[in-house]
């Protein structure tokens, strides 16, 4: 059986991708299981989806613990454990991904680390909204066993509500993903059942607590401080405190995730550790004092690390 | 202390006022109605201070009984059939809040086809909700039980809501002498209400009944909830013993009659239990060794003490008020698997689905089930479960249905002794 | 001490009392407006929440509130509420809280339960003259389970359930609450913060029940990319589609009056999901929403 996880951020379409491999391996003649897992996030939060495929009928089912390949659409994922990216890797694993920002650590990573080359694919102008079916063409290519007309099969079969225009350049988007892994055809290995041979659960005699704390209640003030939603962003804003007119009543005010605090000298404060990049402060500033970055954490300026 | 003849309906609007109700949110239904007329009554005339609300629907009362008590303070409401299935979303959320009130349900049938006599399928429905479930066979008992449900509720090792159910008619609207205790006793034995955990302050902010995300802290909330209803187990025992100090009745967690010694014991809970009683004796004086077993606390089922009755025994008859459609009874299915595989479980038991929607069971019914138990004890066979339904009952449906369908009456074929008359 | 503090633009506070690291999506108009609105009732709330996009605000350990906050089911945040009052009155009138823990109970209701099944809980609130304060963030769909269509859906939108476009017309929940005669009905939208907190500080003195209907620029389910959100208010206010306006001692007000309204179209067409009004051949459609809120406006007495 062949398991493969592609994860990304919610909008990315790493559910699109999964179906579309799902479909071609169908095609193919395999059977076929997919689905995708959200959170309780929206767009620009961690997802992941997974495809299992076999000669055979598939009895595993939920989530892949342990992936054959795994199909990453954002690198700035890398830095959020929750997303658990590398989770269950082993040393077979391979590992499709854009390139590592600059001065990330080396990944704690078992397998083979292929990079996407994101320049060529710029180049060809490929649309944002038509990578889902790249990152499914060079998943399939990396598999090995589905062929070019199944895969374009695929992205009309799964994409056809969307119109012959996005059809046609799904397709291309397909196979540019698809050749720029020709020289890894088939990488992926097939892997067996996993054994159930593990360690034996250690259950316990389940404790009775009191109500205070054995009922679903937050008893602690604003704790989602913790929740560091900054790993959202992809882009972000800054502020040219040279420019900015100290008018927090608009960007601070229309933050909608209560992002932009107000300091002493009333002059408005980013807080990256929060803020989702939803971008709306620097469409709402007067003076156009907030420009857009692009993402680069810095974890002595108070970034998320 | 007064003796007075009070129908169940009254008996729990005394438990009410005798337990310190502060809030009660309300809904109208039959036969549920005349609590709440009792409360506003005493209410209007200055006999009891309280506040009671009429909401818009009982799923709403629901949540307004579940919001005061998690907010701190001590209410009381009730309701009937189709109120306590329309609140049931909010029946399986309240007890998530570990919210602690009281519930009166006066049992009645669910549509369709719609009635308004009683039978046992509205509360079953609310079986696993995490509200714990007494059930009462006498006026009385409605009102000790709603006393000793605050206790129980409101215990720090337990923190759950609690039905307390009484049959519609036989109990609801029935008059029978009713022992009225003592208030100021009523007041020490129920206490005041702890708010020890007192939420939704500004010193004490509280987010209460939030999302999970994942099915681990899930399965750790779900079954704490369950924790904390075994709990009642022990703290009923407790609350029973000092109960019986004060007033000298005992609440019991399941009740014995004749089953001591007995071969054969019909089992079934409820007013209609009352009407086993006379079998028993009647059969008896006739020398069967027979004898009945009341479970009064249905959730937590008292399982040890179940079984500890029901060991040894020959022939269990197990008496249903209610319908599983597709099963059979519930009650069967919860004692069987009380007893399966356990040694001196009894061989034999019988599975009988009567009294729905009010019908009566009358003496020689009971009689009947013990000799279709006694022979399936000697046969080593037991037959398939028993609807209480006679000839007699069939032609009166045949007669409904002659005048209900008029010409698209289908000749039915004629079962042996079935005909019009 | 009733007299109002917010009359002008900087006299909003400067500090956020709802914490950051929600759920929502980037560029919320729902929690745009809840944090504007928290910033002025503060802790001494508790927020009983009805399903719905918000529902997730509060997420096991974690929640963005000072105060507090109870999670109830979709049909029933007002006879939350209306027990939470009740007692919190109770306990006062015994001396169990002291005085100075008065508490606001706000519920917080998406347009679907709003104009659906919870419309029974909450008319028969305002039916009791229930002390709280109602806010429904009208995102113009079940935006929690992907932007079906309600009762609360304009004409013509596109959601995952009128994939064609919405054929009926949004209820009009403002002349059903005020038709409940409450102390106060008001409409806001974040776009204009200025307006929304004059009203919240007003309602927040007030006593009975104080109705909110807060529009809500939704990205996702509008089809606009979040930068945006704060434009599509503000263009739902100057297109006249979204009045400012409020009810009080029997009298509606409108609180905004657009000098020159902006057309309709500008609205339309800022968002993906009423792209089926641009189709070739539905040309009279938007005329025909244009008709409706010229309509609406010439009834409007001049500020």
């Amino acid at each position: 059986m062949y398991r493969i996880r592609f994860h990304g951020r919610g909008g990315q379409g790493m559910k699109t991708a999964s179906r579309i491999l799902g479909t071609a391996c169908f095609i193919e003649g395999y059977e076929v299981q997919d689905a995708p897992r959200y959170g309780a996030e929206r767009r620009g939060a961690p997802m992941f989806a997974y495809v299992r495929v076999s000669h055979t009928t598939i009895y595993e089912r939920g989530v892949v613990p342990v992936p054959d390949l795994v199909v990453v659409a954002d690198a700035s994922l890398m830095a959020i454990p929750a997303a658990g990216l590398l989770t269950g890797c082993t040393p077979q694993t391979i590992l499709i991904m854009p390139p590592l920002y600059a001065e990330t650590p080396p990944l704690p990573f078992p397998g083979v680390h292929l990079t996407m080359d994101m320049d060529k694919i710029r180049e060809t102008q490929i649309s944002p909204s038509h990578l889902s079916s790249l990152w499914a063409g060079a998943a399939a290519r990396l598999c090995g066993i589905v062929t070019e007309t199944s895969l374009l099969q695929a992205v009309e079969e799964e994409l056809v509500l969307l119109g012959e225009e996005a059809v046609a350049k799904n397709r291309q988007s397909a196979l540019f993903g698809w050749r720029l892994m020709e020289a890894h055809t088939g990488c992926v290995t097939e892997k067996r059942e996993p054994s159930s041979k593990a360690p034996p659960p250690e259950w316990i005699e389940f404790p009775w607590d009191p109500v205070s704390m054995s009922a679903p209640a937050i008893r602690s003030p604003e704790t989602s401080r913790g929740v560091i939603t900054g790993l959202w962003r992809s882009v972000r804003p800054v502020i040219d405190d040279a420019r900015c007119g100290k008018c927090w009543w608009n960007c601070s005010v229309h933050c909608p995730d209560s992002a932009i605090t107000v300091n002493k000298e009333g002059a408005p404060v980013i807080d990256y550790a929060h803020c989702k990049g939803c971008l709306i402060c620097v469409e709402e500033c007067p003076r156009r004092a907030i420009t857009v970055r692009p993402e680069e954490r810095d974890p002595e300026k108070g970034d998320p690390p | 202390m007064r003796r007075r003849l009070l129908t169940g309906n009254q008996a729990a609007a005394w438990g009410a006022r005798l337990s310190g109700m502060e809030y009660a949110p309300f809904f109208p239904i039959t036969p549920q109605t005349e609590i709440m007329e009792t409360l506003a009554g005493w209410i209007d005339r200055g006999e009891l201070t309280g506040r009671l609300v009429t909401l818009d629907s009982e799923h709403s009362m629901v949540t307004a009984a579940g919001a005061a008590a998690a907010t701190g303070v001590r209410v009381f409401t009730a309701t009937s059939s189709q109120g306590l299935l329309h609140a049931m979303e909010m029946i399986y959320t309240v007890p998530g809040w570990r919210a602690p009130f009281v519930m009166v349900n006066v049992s009645r049938g669910i549509a369709s086809p719609i009635t308004l006599e009683p039978d046992h399928n509205d509360i079953m429905a609310a079986r696993d909700s995490g509200f714990l479930q007494i059930h009462c066979a006498t006026c009385q008992e409605v009102l000790d039980a709603i006393l000793l449900a605050y206790r129980i509720a409101e215990h720090p090792r337990v923190r759950l809501p609690v039905l307390v159910n009484m049959d519609g008619f036989y109990l609801s609207f029935t008059r029978e002498p009713v022992i009225i205790p003592d208030a100021a006793l009523a007041t020490r034995f129920v206490g005041a209400f702890t708010d020890d955990d007192t939420q939704f302050t500004p010193r004490t902010p509280t987010s209460l009944g939030v999302a999970v995300l994942g099915g681990t802290p899930y399965s750790y909330f779900r079954y704490q909830a369950h924790q904390a209803s075994l709990n009642a187990l022990e703290i009923f025992e407790e609350s029973a013993e000092e109960f019986h100090t004060l007033f000298n009745r005992r609440p019991l967690l399941i009740e014995e009659f004749y089953s001591e010694d007995a071969d054969i014991v019909f089992v079934m809970i409820g007013s209609f239990a009352t009407k086993a009683k006379n079998a028993v004796m009647e059969l008896r004086a006739e020398g069967w060794k027979i004898g009945l077993v009341r479970p009064c606390l249905l959730r937590p089922l008292p399982i040890h003490a179940i079984f500890k009755a029901l060991t040894g025994k020959k022939g269990v008859a197990v008496i249903d008020q209610n319908l599983a459609a597709g099963r059979g009874g519930v009650l069967h299915g919860e004692i069987t698997g009380a007893l399966y595989g356990r040694p001196g479980a009894p061989p034999t038991i019988t599975s009988f689905i009567g009294g729905l929607g009010g019908r009566d069971i009358s003496g020689a019914e009971f009689r009947e089930m013990a000799v279709v138990t006694h022979h399936a004890m000697e046969r080593g066979e037991t037959p398939p479960p028993r609807l209480l339904f006679t000839q007699a009952e069939l032609a009166s449906v045949r007669k409904m249905q002659a005048t209900a369908l008029g010409s698209h009456a289908l000749p039915t074929k004629t079962q042996k002794g079935e005909g019009h008359e | 001490m009733n007299k109002p503090t917010i009359k002008k633009i900087t006299d909003l506070s400067p500090h956020r009392l709802i914490a950051p690291g929600t759920p929502t999506c980037a560029g919320c108009g729902a929690l745009a407006g809840v944090h504007q609105i928290y910033d002025i009732l503060g802790e001494k709330s508790i927020f009983v929440n009805g399903a719905g996009c918000m529902t997730l605000l509060a997420t096991y350990p974690f929640t963005p509130f000072k105060g507090s906050w109870l999670y109830t089911a979709m049909a029933c945040a007002s006879a939350g509420a209306q027990g939470v009052r009740d007692a919190l009155d109770i306990l006062m009138e015994k001396k169990r809280r002291q005085s100075d823990e008065a508490m606001q109970v706000v519920v917080l209701t998406g347009d679907g339960s709003a104009s659906g099944m919870g419309l029974s809980a909450t008319s028969a609130a305002m039916d009791r003259q229930l002390d709280f304060i109602c806010i429904c963030y009208d995102n113009e769909g079940y935006g929690n389970t992907g932007h079906q269509y309600s009762r609360s859906t304009p004409y013509g939108a596109k959601t995952a359930t009128s994939t064609k476009g919405f054929h009926g017309v949004k209820k009009d929940l403002f002349a059903i609450w005020a038709a409940h005669k409450p102390t106060y009905v008001a409409t806001v939208t974040a776009a204009f913060p200025l307006d929304l907190a004059k009203k919240i500080e007003k309602a927040s003195k007030m006593k009975g029940p104080r109705m909110f209907i807060m529009l809500a620029p939704c990205p996702p389910g509008w089809h606009f990319d979040p930068p945006h959100a704060v434009n599509m208010g503000k263009l739902a206010v100057n297109t006249g589609i979204w009045p400012l306006k409020e009810y009080i001692d029997g009298k509606v007000v409108h609180t905004l009056i657009p000098k020159k309204r902006v057309p309709v179209e500008a609205y339309l067409k800022s968002q993906g999901r009423f792209a089926p009004l641009f189709l070739p051949g539905n040309e009279g459609q938007i005329q025909a929403i244009q008709a409706h809120i010229d309509d609406y406006w010439a009834l409007v007495p001049p500020s």
